[in-house]
């Protein structure tokens, strides 16, 4: 069994302990060793990836990379809904830098607009409209903790060793010829990238943008219908209010 | 392993790992909000892996197919709040578990322990001493209720 094999095992192992330590069990007792625990995993992880090109790459990648699934798993972990929110908001900033620096600087921008800008304001605006007061129990239990935490660890292990075995199997045969230097000019690091993306966007990929309008178009009156149709009807313990619409 | 080769590897696995958190939170949390959280989070390291494929093979194909990505998650956070919206005035609160009756007919009924009470804050809190008359506001002004 090689070195990196055993590590990548070691790391799944205290990534699922870190993580059902850190999900909400009931008690707060060993939350700050789950923590520690899914650090040192992310850690250990981290360092078994293949170097990048330059110092400057590599520190950035790192950081960034942290900041985006420490920030991803203390919004699955936490026990206030409004924390998980603004735990996921700052994983999307990761996110987003991680996309900046791999020629998707639209996207990036995209990201940061639309999923902080909007859907995690309307998730907030409904966690405030939802939310009863104080901390409810099923904020505070968990199903399955340890499955979960097992299950969804060792998805991340055997997806990290296939890819690193296919990739590097491909590298050394020669299969994949990066195309990323020689045309640089061209292509997704080119210096018009926004012109380019929307020359693509709206050339070979048009249809499928309208549908995307289509569909957002449909699924906004859909969300209003819903409410409207199945939200206002009193439920058998709120005290009907004088005035309001009965089915 | 080359330079862009390693780009590739690395961003896949950090996909990976996002992907995975959102396994871990949808299957483990209670909190609907919480669950459709996780789901959004498997759409990001979806699309880091999308974006990485896009720069490995220079081509925009990738990039297109985040945007359109983020398209279908904003309707999808739309009509999915509005459902949560709708099912917490059915329930009262947003736990899944008040949805077991629609679980398959061969499957036990998932029961609350009782949980150890929250540590409730001790000693006196401050208050505020009160300060000047209450204003007196006339009894319709009060009583208005503008038509529904």
């Amino acid at each position: 069994m090689p070195k990196s094999a055993i590590i990548l095992t070691l790391a799944t192992v205290l990534a699922a302990i870190g993580m059902w330590l850190m999900l909400p069990r009931g008690t707060r007792r060993g939350r700050m060793l789950g923590g520690l625990l899914a650090a040192a995993a992310l850690g250990l992880g981290l360092s078994q990836l293949p170097r990048l090109g330059s110092w400057s790459d590599e520190g950035l990648f790192l950081v960034l990379a942290a900041v985006a699934v420490a920030s991803a798993a203390a919004a699955v972990t936490f026990r206030n809904p409004v924390y998980c929110a603004i735990w996921f908001g700052q994983s999307l900033l990761g996110v987003a830098g991680l996309m900046l620096t791999i020629g998707a600087q639209f996207l990036a921008v995209a990201t940061v607009v639309v999923y902080a800008g909007a859907i995690l304001v309307t998730f907030l605006f409904v966690l405030m409209l939802a939310q009863p007061e104080g901390r409810a129990a099923y904020d505070r239990v968990s199903f399955e903790g340890p499955l979960a935490a097992a299950v969804g660890m060792v998805i991340v292990g055997v997806l990290s060793v296939a890819i690193g075995g296919v990739l590097s199997q491909a590298g050394v045969a020669g299969q994949v010829a990066p195309p990323g230097q020689e045309s640089v000019g061209s292509g997704v690091l080119a210096p018009q990238h926004v012109a380019r993306l929307g020359e693509e966007l709206f050339g070979r990929h048009l249809v499928a943008v309208e549908v995307a309008g289509t569909l957002l178009l449909a699924a906004l009156v859909g969300a209003a219908v819903i409410v409207r149709v199945a939200g206002i009807r009193p439920s058998s313990s709120a005290s009907a209010t004088p005035g309001a619409r009965t089915p | 392993m080359n330079p862009e080769l390693a780009l590739l590897n690395n961003y896949l696995i950090v996909g990976a790992m996002l992907f995975g958190i959102g396994v871990l939170g949808f299957l483990s949390r209670r909190n609907m909000i919480v669950m459709f959280l996780s789901v959004e989070i498997m759409l990001q390291g979806v699309s880091l892996s999308l974006v990485a494929w896009s720069r490995f093979h220079n081509d925009f194909g990738g990039q297109v197919l985040v945007l359109l990505i983020i398209a279908v998650a904003a309707c999808e956070a739309a009509i999915a709040l509005a459902l949560v919206v709708a099912l917490f005035h059915r329930r009262g609160n947003l736990d899944i578990v008040a949805w077991q009756a629609l679980r398959e007919s061969n499957l036990e009924a998932y029961h609350d322990r009782p949980l150890p009470a929250e540590p409730v804050i001790a000693g006196p809190l401050p208050h505020l001493p009160p300060a000047g008359t209450a204003p007196e506001i006339p009894r319709e002004q009060t009583e208005h209720r503008s038509k529904l």
